[in-house]
């Protein structure tokens, strides 16, 4: 498990060293001065660019500057944002927790309908109940989300009054900001109204969170879909069969373990296309996240804020990859272990 | 009285155009402490029966059968939840691949405890899983695993194709069965693991009076550890008698045919030239003959072999057959006029 675990810090290692070099070519590659779009001083005195000059050792070859560069990046340091001329890092720091609440809270939401309903369309495999399930999941997926979350809008809030339309929570509510993810602050705070607070944030997050789950729960349906058929065709279910187990104690025991292992690699892959749809639900919504954050950016060619964001998004991406990896090999004992015959 | 008597039982492959008959009306018996081989080569639907009579067919084949009594007890005449749940409790099955029938995301232990049927434990709930581990543990030194505590921890994949036939074997035990089908159990395993199976199988059906049904493609491996012999061919029965009946006066052509294209009746054979076989090979299921199916391949075929032969009975020596080898009576004259 060590050497599992190793193997997986050293592939996230070299993958962020691959995409600091990649935003670090970016600064080149952007119009405008190299230390301008490193920094983000656009309003710099001579004197000022001097030091960042000397900060960012620009008289010195490429991979000296690289190598500050990277160190300015561990030490929290991105640069100034071109827009706004605020420090770019405590703006992550304020934005990202959003985000990652958003997309954790969509991609469970879209695994615990989508997976299920996935198993039910196997194990009723060719009867109604799974062309139902099948053509739904067709319907969900082509779909486009920015359509769907107006139209969720449209009735959710405007016309039925369910759910609030934006927002992160009620301005009403004031609540410290602790660690940053809004229902743990919540329940860390001692105002008197804190459970109106938690029920108001999540009020606010069910829309949002459902416009961005509906896409990957199809993607959920079709590979549960799949594998739980491959799943029971297998011997071993066939084995159990003649074991003298009942059908749902082969579905529980042993069908549902051996298909997820099939299925949990791939919400990893899955989770980089939901962070994409939450970017833009972010938009429709008006969610305080770093998805909203990053496209304003885009609109106002804000090159340090793209850098920076592209960095730190994908890092969160690449982080929940990792932890979908071990969950993997929690389930599979052919993933962790020794290969190879090696004993 | 006979402990399986099936009568005719036909399984029919359920495809969009036409259903492939895979399964054509073959009878079996078997008594109780016998150790039958069920022979023939590999696509005659042997591995088909077996698992028809567990019940793990799945819903694209349909099974049928003129008479299906097991120890006494008309089981078609049961409803489905009943039948199988009799036959769960006193039928069980090894595969072959035994390391692709264990779940291999499950633990030995966990696997094996399960299939201990909690009819068996006495005592209260929380004294179950330690009864059951206890029963596991007995399970495992019956099938002649000593380290049981390791073997209980591994993973299927940690374990070798043998040891996986043993706890496959053990799993099997758990219900106490009277009837033990073993399909292939030795397919793709060594000859020294061979022989431990093979004689771990006949210490339980001498210690405990186990019948068990040997499937088998290889007719001269077996006959050393079975009474007697049923033989099918592409889904057909062909003959069934005792072991030495099979082997020695074998009536059907291809009994003939199967047991003298092993080598060892072979052995006057000058070095180098071709063993003795029948030409062409087992048709395909899309492609069956109609009649006796072994017709296109058979020395002795003529114009009545379209019709497909009854089962004549010479003293106990069954044959499918219209011209067996060495009748005892006068053969059967049936002659088809007329037949294309």
């Amino acid at each position: 498990m060590l050497v599992f675990t190793l193997r997986r810090l050293s592939l996230f290692i070299f993958t962020m060293l691959l995409l600091t070099l990649l935003s670090f070519s970016l600064n080149f590659l952007f119009p405008g001065e190299t230390i301008i779009n490193l920094t983000g001083a656009i309003n710099a005195t001579p004197s000022q660019l001097i030091e960042l000059n000397d900060a960012y050792q620009t008289h010195r070859n490429i991979f000296w500057q690289y190598i500050t560069y990277l160190s300015h990046i561990i030490n929290g340091d991105l640069g100034l944002s071109m827009a706004s001329q605020s420090d770019i890092s405590t703006e992550i720091v304020t934005l990202l927790p959003a985000t990652i609440e958003l997309s954790l809270v969509a991609l469970f939401i879209a695994m615990f309908i989508g997976i299920p309903l996935g198993f039910l369309a196997a194990i009723k495999h060719n009867k109604f109940t799974d062309n139902l399930i099948l053509s739904l999941s067709m319907l969900g997926y082509s779909i486009p989300v920015f359509w769907l979350g107006l139209l969720a809008i449209l009735t959710f809030s405007i016309s039925l009054g369910w759910f609030p339309s934006a927002g992160q929570i009620s301005l009403l509510f004031e609540i410290k900001s602790v660690t940053g993810i809004q229902f743990i602050d919540i329940l860390l705070s001692d105002s008197p109204y804190k459970w109106q607070a938690f029920i108001d944030a999540t009020a606010h997050i069910i829309l949002p969170a459902c416009v961005i789950a509906v896409a990957p729960a199809t993607i959920f349906i079709r590979l549960a879909r799949t594998s739980m058929i491959e799943v029971l065709e297998t011997s071993y279910i066939r084995a159990a069969s003649a074991k003298g187990l009942t059908f749902q104690q082969i579905i529980f025991r042993h069908a549902i373990r051996n298909s997820l292992i099939k299925i949990i690699r791939h919400v990893g892959l899955q989770f980089a296309n939901l962070v994409t749809i939450a970017m833009v639900t972010e938009v429709i919504f008006s969610w305080p996240g770093i998805g909203r954050w990053l496209i304003e950016s885009i609109y106002q060619r804000d090159y340090t804020a793209i850098e920076s964001g592209l960095l730190v998004l994908s890092c969160f991406i690449f982080i929940v990859h990792i932890l979908t990896d071990f969950i993997y090999a929690a389930l599979n004992p052919l993933a962790r272990g020794n290969k190879y015959g090696a004993r | 009285m006979n402990l399986l008597d099936i009568r005719n039982l036909s399984i029919e492959l359920i495809h969009d155009e036409q259903n492939i008959l895979a399964v054509d009306k073959v009878s079996l018996s078997m008594k109780e402490g016998e150790v039958r081989g069920l022979v023939g080569e590999s696509g005659s639907g042997k591995s088909l029966l077996a698992q028809a009579l567990v019940g793990v067919l799945d819903d694209k084949w349909h099974v049928h059968a003129d008479r299906f009594h097991w120890r006494g007890i008309d089981l078609l005449r049961l409803s489905i939840e009943e039948r199988k749940a009799l036959l769960s409790r006193d039928i069980a099955m090894i595969f072959q691949e035994p390391m692709a029938c264990l779940d291999p995301t499950t633990a030995i232990g966990e696997q094996l405890t399960e299939a201990i049927d909690s009819g068996q434990l006495s005592g209260f709930f929380w004294q179950r899983k330690q009864q059951r581990q206890a029963a596991a543990i007995k399970l495992l030194h019956k099938v002649g695993i000593k380290n049981h505590r390791s073997c209980l921890a591994s993973y299927p994949h940690q374990l070798t194709e043998a040891l996986c036939q043993r706890v496959m074997i053990a799993m099997a035990l758990a219900r106490r069965p009277i009837l033990l089908i073993a399909d292939e159990p030795t397919a793709a395993m060594e000859n020294t693991n061979e022989g431990q199976i093979f004689r771990l199988l006949a210490s339980l059906n001498q210690l405990k009076n186990m019948s068990i049904l040997l499937i088998s493609h290889d007719l001269e491996n077996i006959t050393y550890w079975t009474n007697t012999i049923t033989v099918m061919y592409s889904g057909q029965f062909v003959e069934a008698g005792t072991t030495t009946q099979i082997f020695s006066k074998p009536l059907h052509p291809y009994t003939r045919a199967l047991v003298d294209s092993s080598p060892s009746a072979n052995l006057h054979l000058p070095a180098k030239s071709r063993l003795k076989t029948l030409p062409g090979s087992i048709p395909l299921l899309q492609h069956l003959p109609i009649g006796c199916r072994l017709g296109p391949r058979c020395p002795r075929a003529q114009q009545a072999c379209v019709k497909a032969p009854s089962v004549t009975n010479f003293h106990g020596h069954k044959v499918s057959c219209h011209f067996p080898l060495t009748p005892l009576k006068s053969p059967p004259k049936k002659i088809i006029k007329g037949a294309c």
